[in-house]
C-alpha cells in the first residue's frame, strides 16, 4: 500500500471518529443538562462552556454570556472551525476520496452519504430545532460506516490503518471526554451539597461514551468517580474503554508489523510498553492526579501516532 | 404500438429532416426497438421521473459526479444521463469493431515510422511539415523503442451515423482518452432502475473492460519482468476523471499513484509504500505528455516524477499511452487516415472518414473561406469541443471574424462539411417528454502485444440543448448506455 494513501486511510478514520464523539458529547450533554438535579447543572451557560472546553476552545472569562446559537452552530456546522462536526466530515471524506480505489464501493457511498447528509443540513433548523436529529444521525451514520468497514473490506493492511486511526482517536476522545467532564464536576462541586466522587456530571459522563447502561449493569451502583474512571480507563471488556482501545491499536499493529520482537525503535515496541504500563493501573492510582494522568496519556496517544507517521506515512 | 406508449412517446415530434436511430421517417419504430418502446410504455410520466430521480440519485450517492464553481461555492453535479438505452445490433457492431481495430493498428504503426525511419514521408504520403509543424510530436520519442512495440495503447475513437446511415470516424483519442468508466455507471444505473427490460435482449457484458485492460498492460512489461507491477498514474483528487482513476485501479485491483508517491533511481521506477519502495513496471498514466517529468518536459510540473522519461527510454518501465501519441491524433492527420491505412495495412478503411479540407493547402482555403456557411472549422489542435465553429450557425460578422483567423494561421485549422449526427429520443427535464437529441459514440479500443480487444458497448454522448451538434461533456453533454446485442 502507498504511504501517501495509508495515511489518508489513518486519517479518514480518525475523523469519523472524531465526527461521532463530538456529536455526542452536543448531545448528552445539552439534553442531561434539561432536567439535571441541580441549578448549574441546568444552566445554559454552563453547557455551553463545557461544549467549548471539550471542544479545546475554555472560555475562562465567567462574566461572558455565551449565545446558544452561535456555540451550536460553530461547534456544529461552521465550516471556518477546525474542529466542527462538519469540517471532520469533510476531512473524512476528503481522506476517503484520496483512498477510493482501495476501500470498498460500498464504504465509499456511505461516507458520500454521510457527507452530503452534513453539508445540506440546515443551519437554522439546526440551531433551533435540529440538534436532537442531527447528533443522533451522526451517531447512526458513523455506526454504518464503522459496519462497512468491517463489513465490506479485506482485513488486511488497509483494514488495519483505518482500526489504527479509529481507536487512537476514541481512546484521544474518551480522554479528552473525561477531562471535560471532570472539569465540569470540579465547577459543579458544592452546588447541590454533593461531593465531587458522586457527582451528576459522572452519569452525563457515561452517556457520553455510550457506557451508562453497560457500567450499570457491571456495578449495579450508581457511579462515582473511582467507577467510572475504572470502567472507562481499565475495563478491557468495555469497548470504549481506553484500554480496549489500546488493545485494538496493539492488535491492530501486529498486521503491519510481524516481527516477533520488533525494534525499539518502532512504533509496535512503543505500543506495547504503552499497553504494559496501562494493564497494571488502577483506578484510585489515577483519582490522585487525574490531571497528570490525563495529560501523560494524551501525550502517549501522540507519541505512537507520530511514531506511526515516520515508520509508514513517509512520502 | 399499445396505447401506453403513447402516453410516454406521444408527444415525441419526429423531424423527418433528422436520421432518427428509433423511428423511421414515419414515425414506425425499427423492429429492433420495438420490445423496448412497449417496455417503457408501460410507465406512465410520473413512474418514468421517478425512476429518472432515482438513476440520478445512484450516481449522486456513488459520488460519480464533478465539480461546478458558481459564487465561490462548490457544488457537486451528475453527469447528465438517459434512461432510454441505445442499441447497435451484431452485424452493426461487427463493421465497427474491426474498423476501430483497423484504424488502431495503423496509428501504431504510423506512430513507430514517424518516430523512426519516416517512410510514410519519405514516400511523400504525409507531408512533412504536418509532423514537424505539430506541438505533439516530441522529438524526445525519436528512435525509442516502446515495449512491447505499441505507442496507442487505449484508443478512444468518436464515431457517428451521418443521415445516410453510414458510420463516420469524427475524431481519434489516443492520448489519455476518457468516459470509459461512464460506460460501465451508465450500465449499473439502468439495470438499478429497469432491470426489468435487460430480460428481453441479449445484451454484452461491459465489466470486462478493466480485466482486459489489465490483460493488456501487463502484455507489454518491460523486458526481463516476470509478473510486472502495473499502477495508474492520476494528477489527483481535483482531477476531473478522478472519479475514473479510481475506479479503474479498483477494477484492475492495482494501486492508483500521483506522482508524488513515486521516485526514479537508477532509471528504474519505485513507489513509496508502507514498507519501502516497490519496483513499478507499468504505468497506465492519465497525466498529460508534458507534465509526466519536470526533468525532460515543463519543469514547473508537480504531478510529474523526475526521471521517469529516463527509465522509460532505457525500457525499465512501460508506459500506456506511448508519450507523443498526440502527433497522431491530431485533426490535421486525420484527414490522411485513409492514406495511412492503406500504406501500412495495406486495406481499404472500414470505417468513413469525413471528408475535410485543409486549410495550409492554398486551394482548398479559398475554398473554406468562400463555403464557411456550409462547414465546420476545426482548430486542429483542440480537444473537448473548443474553438469549433459551425458555419451555418455564424452571422455575417462572425463569418468574418472566423474567416480573418483562418488567414492569420492556416495551419491551424481544417473544415469540413456539416455532418448531421443521428437523433435518437431523449429524456428532456424541462419538457417531461422524450426530445429527439443529437447523439456520437465513443468507443474504446485496447492493443497490447499480440493482444486486441474492443469494449462492446461504449458511451453514447447526447448533446442535450435541442439542435446542438456537439456532444461532449465539457459543453453541456449527457450520456446513454448503449447496447451491443449478441448474435
Amino acid at each position: 500500500m502507498l504511504a501517501r494513501v495509508a495515511n489518508n486511510l489513518f486519517w479518514m478514520g480518525r475523523y469519523i471518529e472524531r465526527a461521532e464523539h463530538v456529536a455526542r458529547y452536543l448531545n448528552v450533554n445539552y439534553f442531561s443538562s434539561l432536567d439535571a438535579p441541580n441549578e448549574l447543572s441546568q444552566s445554559r451557560q454552563f453547557v455551553l462552556r463545557s461544549m467549548m472546553f471539550f471542544v479545546g476552545e475554555p472560555i475562562v472569562d465567567e462574566s461572558v454570556i455565551l449565545k446558544e446559537e452561535d456555540i451550536l452552530y460553530n461547534i456544529g456546522l461552521n465550516p471556518a472551525l477546525p474542529y466542527s462536526v462538519i469540517n471532520n466530515v469533510k476531512f473524512a471524506r476528503e481522506n476517503a476520496n484520496s483512498a477510493r480505489d482501495l476501500i470498498s464501493t460500498e464504504l465509499y457511498e456511505s461516507i458520500n452519504k454521510f457527507y452530503h447528509f452534513v453539508i445540506n443540513y440546515s443551519v437554522e433548523d439546526f440551531t433551533k430545532k435540529g440538534l436532537y436529529d442531527f447528533t443522533v444521525n451522526i451517531t447512526e451514520m458513523t455506526a454504518i460506516l464503522r459496519g462497512k468497514i468491517r463489513g465490506t473490506l479485506l482485513h488486511d493492511e488497509v483494514y488495519a490503518i483505518i482500526m489504527l486511526g479509529i481507536n487512537l482517536e476514541r481512546a484521544t476522545q474518551v480522554i479528552r471526554i473525561i477531562n471535560a467532564k471532570y472539569n465540569d464536576a470540579v465547577r459543579a462541586k458544592g452546588s447541590y451539597g454533593d461531593k465531587i466522587g458522586h457527582s451528576f456530571e459522572w452519569i452525563t459522563l457515561l452517556k457520553c461514551v455510550e457506557s451508562y447502561d453497560m457500567m450499570r449493569r457491571y456495578y449495579k451502583k450508581t457511579p462515582t468517580s473511582i467507577s467510572t474512571l475504572e470502567f472507562l480507563i481499565l475495563n478491557p471488556d468495555c469497548p470504549r474503554s481506553v484500554i480496549n482501545s489500546i488493545n485494538q491499536v496493539h492488535k491492530h499493529i501486529r498486521v503491519l508489523d510481524e516481527s516477533k520482537s520488533p525494534n525499539k525503535n518502532s512504533t509496535a515496541f512503543l505500543i506495547s510498553k504503552v499497553k504494559g504500563e496501562y494493564e497494571f493501573k488502577y483506578a484510585e492510582e489515577i483519582e490522585e492526579d487525574i490531571q497528570g494522568f490525563i495529560e501523560k496519556i494524551l501525550d502517549n496517544l501522540v507519541q505512537i501516532s507520530l511514531k506511526m507517521e515516520n515508520e509508514f506515512f513517509n512520502y | 404500438m399499445n396505447s401506453d406508449v403513447k402516453t410516454i412517446f406521444s408527444s415525441y415530434h419526429n423531424n423527418a429532416q433528422l436520421f432518427d436511430e428509433v423511428f423511421d421517417s414515419n414515425g414506425v419504430a425499427k423492429n429492433v426497438y420495438q420490445k423496448l418502446l412497449d417496455l417503457y410504455g408501460n410507465h406512465s410520466i410520473q413512474e418514468y421521473v421517478q425512476l429518472n430521480n432515482k438513476a440520478k440519485a445512484s450516481f449522486f450517492n456513488q459520488g460519480i459526479t464533478f465539480q461546478v464553481y458558481d459564487n465561490k461555492v462548490t457544488q457537486e453535479k451528475i453527469f447528465p444521463f438517459d434512461l432510454f438505452p441505445r442499441i447497435i445490433d451484431e452485424d452493426e457492431w461487427e463493421i465497427i469493431e474491426k474498423g476501430a481495430i483497423q484504424r488502431s493498428k495503423a496509428l501504431n504503426l504510423f506512430l513507430w515510422d514517424i518516430y523512426h525511419d519516416k517512410k510514410i514521408i519519405k514516400d511523400g504520403i504525409v507531408p512533412l511539415d504536418l509532423i514537424s509543424s505539430s506541438a505533439n510530436y516530441l522529438h524526445q520519442m525519436i528512435g525509442v523503442d516502446p515495449p512491447g512495440g505499441i505507442y496507442n495503447h487505449i484508443s478512444g475513437t468518436d464515431i457517428i451515423k451521418h443521415s445516410d446511415g453510414h458510420y463516420y470516424v469524427l475524431e481519434d483519442n489516443i492520448r489519455c482518452p476518457s468516459g470509459v468508466s461512464y460506460v460501465i455507471c451508465n450500465r449499473t444505473a439502468l439495470k438499478r432502475a429497469l432491470f426489468g427490460v435487460f430480460n428481453h435482449y441479449k445484451t454484452h457484458s461491459v465489466t470486462n473492460y478493466a480485466e482486459n485492460l489489465l490483460e493488456i498492460l501487463e502484455s507489454v512489461k518491460p523486458k526481463g519482468v516476470d509478473v510486472p507491477n502495473c499502477v495508474v498514474l492520476t494528477p489527483g483528487m481535483y482531477n476531473s476523471a478522478f472519479y475514473e482513476h479510481s475506479y479503474l485501479a479498483k477494477a484492475m485491483g492495482v494501486e492508483l499513484v500521483e506522482g508524488r508517491d513515486l521516485f526514479v533511481e537508477n532509471d528504474f521506477v519505485y513507489m513509496k509504500t508502507i514498507r519501502g519502495p516497490i519496483k513499478v513496471d507499468v504505468i497506465y498514466r492519465r497525466v498529460d505528455d508534458l507534465y509526466m517529468d519536470p526533468l525532460e518536459f515543463k519543469p514547473e510540473s508537480a504531478l510529474g516524477v523526475p526521471g521517469l522519461f529516463a527509465a522509460y527510454r532505457k525500457g525499465n518501465v512501460c508506459l500506456a499511452n506511448a508519450p507523443g501519441t498526440g502527433v497522431a491524433d491530431d485533426k490535421a492527420i486525420y484527414t490522411y487516415m485513409p492514406q495511412i491505412i492503406k500504406y501500412y495495412l495495406d486495406e481499404t478503411p472500414i470505417l468513413n472518414n469525413v471528408h475535410t479540407y485543409h486549410c495550409s493547402r492554398p486551394d482548398e482555403l479559398k475554398y473554406v473561406l468562400e463555403h464557411i456557411h456550409e462547414l465546420v472549422i476545426k482548430p486542429v489542435d483542440e480537444a473537448g469541443g473548443y474553438g469549433i465553429s459551425i458555419g451555418n450557425r455564424l452571422t455575417k460578422d462572425e463569418i468574418k471574424v472566423v474567416q480573418e483567423e483562418i488567414k492569420q494561421n492556416p495551419r491551424k485549422y481544417i473544415a469540413q462539411p456539416i455532418m448531421s449526427l443521428s437523433v435518437h429520443p431523449t429524456y428532456i427535464d424541462e419538457s417531461e417528454s422524450f426530445e429527439q437529441r443529437h447523439v456520437d459514440l465513443r468507443t474504446f479500443t485496447l492493443l497490447g502485444h499480440e493482444k486486441e480487444f474492443v469494449l462492446k458497448g461504449g458511451l453514447s454522448r447526447v448533446a442535450l440543448k435541442r439542435g446542438n451538434l456537439i456532444v461532449n461533456s465539457s459543453q453541456g453533454g449527457g450520456s446513454k448506455d448503449t447496447w451491443v446485442l449478441k448474435k
